[in-house]
This record gives C-alpha cells, sequence and structure tokens, in this order.
C-alpha cells in the first residue's frame, strides 16, 4: 500500500483522495440540514422569561402607520381565516409550509394567530432553525381587535386613560375599526369586523417576486 | 459556531468588508501563482496548447465541492445560507459568449485582468479600460435590454435539482468528470506539443 502511495506522486494521491471523498459523498446523505434543527433551550427559555419573544399590537400598529417594511407579518391561521380578515401587510403562512416560506435569518419577523398557540409554534419552529428575529404578537388577532380595532375606555376612566384613548381612536380609525365609550367588554365579540380597504404599505413579499436582482454574487 | 459567519450575524458587514480584501489578496495570490497574470497563458487555453486553465479550474471546483459538500454533511456549513445565483437563461448563454470572445481577445477575463495589473502589465491595463467602459455602455443600453436582461428566469437551480439525482451522487459525477477533464488535457497537451515538434 505504502509503495502504491508513493508510486502515485503528490497529483496523484491528490486525485485519489478526491475520488474517496466523491465516492464516500454518495452514501453520505444530503448535505442540507433539511427538516432537522437544533435548539439551545437556555437561550429560548430566556427569551421567553425576558418577554423577548413579543411584539405589542401598539408597536404593530405603529409600525404599520409609519409604513415600515422592515420587518415580514406572517398570519399562521387558515386561508377563510385570511380572507375574512388579517392584519394589513400580513402574508399568510401556513406553519407546514413555514420552512420552505422565503424568509431570511437577519429579518424581523411577527406571527400571528387567533389566539396566540399557533403562532407560539410557528415561533418555537423558527427559532430553532436560527430565525432569530422571530416575535409573536401578543394577544394573537383577538388582541389586535381588542387593542387596536375596537378599543374601549372602561367608564370611571381616569383622566391619563383618557387622554390615551384619544390617540387609540384616532389609531383604531386608521385601520377601519371604531372605538367605544363605557359598556362591559364581553360586548365586544358581537362587533362586526369592518370591510377594510387597507393602508397597506409595500409588503417585503411583492419587492421579493419582482425581477429585481439581488445584489449578491460575482 | 455554524458557517456562513456574516449570515448568522457573527461579524458586521465592515470586518466583512475588510475580510473581502483579505480574501481578495489571497484569491488574487493563487491566481498569480497558476500563472493566469499572463494573457498568453490564458489565451493558450483555446488554441488547446496550454490546458492550465481548465485544470487549475476544475481543481478550484472540485477542492471547493468537497469542502463545501462534507461541511454540510458535518453541520458546520448551513447550506441553505449560500448564495446560488438564479439563472437567467439566455440573457446568461449571451452574457457568457460575449465574455468568452472578449476573452480570446484580450486574453484575460475580468478577475485576472485585475490580477495581471497588480504586476504591471500594461495590455491588461488596457484590458481594464474595456472592462470600465463596457460597464458604462451597459448601464446606458441597460433600459433597451431590460426585458431581455430578465428574461427565461428559472430561479436558483442547482445540478441536483434539475436531474433528479441525491446530492452525492452528482458530487462523486463531478470529481470523476474533473479527473477524465484533467487526464484528457494532458495527453492534448502532449499531442500540441509533438505537433509542434515535427513542425519545427
Amino acid at each position: 500500500m505504502k509503495n502504491f502511495l508513493t508510486l502515485l506522486g503528490l497529483r496523484g494521491r491528490l486525485a485519489a483522495m478526491a475520488i474517496v471523498f466523491g465516492a464516500l459523498a454518495i452514501v453520505a446523505g444530503d448535505p442540507y440540514t433539511g427538516a432537522h434543527a437544533s435548539v439551545d433551550t437556555r437561550q429560548l427559555a430566556l427569551d421567553v422569561f425576558e418577554e423577548k419573544d413579543h411584539t405589542s399590537t401598539e408597536q404593530l400598529a405603529g409600525w404599520i402607520i409609519e409604513g415600515r417594511n422592515d420587518f415580514r407579518l406572517l398570519d399562521v391561521r387558515t386561508e377563510q381565516e385570511y380572507a375574512a380578515y388579517h392584519i394589513p401587510g400580513a402574508e399568510l403562512v401556513t406553519i407546514a409550509g413555514l420552512a420552505e416560506y422565503p424568509l431570511r435569518r437577519n429579518e424581523k419577523i411577527v406571527l400571528y394567530s387567533e389566539e396566540g398557540i399557533h403562532a407560539a409554534q410557528a415561533w418555537f419552529l423558527l427559532r430553532a432553525k436560527e430565525f432569530s428575529g422571530t416575535t409573536i404578537l401578543r394577544g394573537g388577532l383577538e388582541g389586535w381587535k381588542a387593542t387596536i380595532l375596537f378599543p374601549r375606555l372602561p367608564d370611571g376612566a381616569g383622566a391619563e386613560e383618557k387622554a390615551a384613548f384619544e390617540r387609540k381612536k384616532l389609531v383604531s380609525a386608521f385601520f377601519g375599526g371604531s372605538a367605544s365609550v363605557g359598556g362591559t367588554a364581553s360586548a365586544t365579540p358581537s362587533v362586526e369586523m369592518p370591510k377594510l380597504a387597507m393602508p397597506v404599505p409595500k409588503s417585503p413579499a411583492a419587492q421579493q417576486s419582482g425581477a429585481k436582482k439581488k445584489k449578491e454574487g460575482c | 459556531m455554524t458557517a456562513p459567519f456574516f449570515k448568522f450575524g457573527y461579524f458586521s458587514e465592515d470586518i466583512g468588508l475588510v475580510l473581502a480584501i483579505v480574501i481578495g489578496i489571497g484569491f488574487g495570490f493563487f491566481l498569480e501563482q497558476a500563472g493566469f497574470g499572463s494573457g498568453r497563458k490564458l489565451a493558450a487555453q483555446f488554441y488547446f496548447t496550454d490546458m492550465t486553465v481548465l485544470k487549475v479550474m476544475f481543481t478550484a471546483i472540485v477542492t471547493a465541492m468537497l469542502g463545501v459538500f462534507w461541511l454540510g454533511v458535518a453541520g458546520v456549513l448551513d447550506l441553505s445560507l449560500v448564495y446560488v445565483s438564479p439563472t437567467y437563461l439566455w440573457p446568461q448563454i449571451a452574457g457568457g459568449l460575449v465574455l468568452g470572445a472578449g476573452f480570446v481577445i484580450g486574453g484575460y477575463c475580468p478577475g485576472t485582468s485585475c490580477v495581471a495589473v497588480s504586476t504591471g502589465k500594461a495590455d491588461a491595463l488596457v484590458y481594464l479600460g474595456g472592462i470600465l467602459a463596457g460597464i458604462f455602455v451597459f448601464g446606458e443600453l441597460f433600459p433597451a435590454i431590460e426585458e431581455f436582461y430578465i428574461s427565461s428566469a428559472y430561479g436558483t437551480l442547482t445540478l441536483p435539482e434539475v436531474f433528479h439525482l441525491p446530492y452525492g451522487v452528482v458530487v462523486f459525477a463531478v470529481v470523476v468528470m474533473a479527473i477524465g477533464a484533467f487526464a484528457a488535457a494532458e495527453w492534448g497537451e502532449r499531442k500540441m506539443a509533438q505537433k509542434k515538434e515535427n513542425k519545427t
């Protein structure tokens, strides 16, 4: 064996090495990590504990009003629910389709579902895949309705609360909702969703699907 | 730590630019060492008298491919984050022909012309001027050719996807192809050298 190797010379040995590694590649499997991921459980737990995993509805509303497009808003509900109403600029993604969905790991991603369970599950899947800028919309779509679309000023509110409510009224009007004064919170769910003409900021997905070439590579 | 380091945010864009210079100098150095700083040597490839370009290219391809594949399998490199240029079939064929014609005429490709300029070759300096002029003309013409420029877009394609083969099989096939090309190139070089001797 040793004689054989010295006979080959340096170039022959390099060629032999390439063939060996190339042949082993056939049985080595897929180089893409595919569906498998590993999770830093301590980091995830810490992020949840410090509430870094949430975006508040007020924050999100602010971003949309400002017309910011440096974040992706993902709706992980069903198609019917999405068609009935979705937050302006939201993209419909199923949890099963999340792995193939064109997202970048350095993007700020906000997830929401009806109440938050599906969003939380999607959050975990994305975090496991190192999408570290992923957050959940606090309260889900229910929270969005309660705080942004249909804010309610409780009876006997203080002056400060009233001042804040004036601002909420404007925000609510922007998104086509309506604010109301007094009454009990239990009356809220009966409110009909308005048919919204959405003040959509340019969505990043729409930009991507265009024929614009990426400025990368040589 | 998982590669690519920049995509995972291990360093900033500024550091990335510094690293780009370091890697670029390394790249240029090895091109020069391979003899790619000479227009004669590069042009000889097209007359099949000196197959160095083919050999260096195939060596680079096989080395990089095996490295990327095995690092991916080992989980050190996340291949889904490695940039693959999207395919625009016809514009890229046209572009390849234009670049090839320039290569034969001028004796350099864009990268090697920079290498040759760094060693003070006058022809390379002229070539570089041509590149800059070409970029300018292209920019000015762009509105007229934009439609063609973005036509026949196939997105990012890889050989395993196109041929519906496992990655490992494609890797092995490329290695075999490279070694075959290597052997054929050396055989061709000997033949050409003999011809030359017979003539003189």
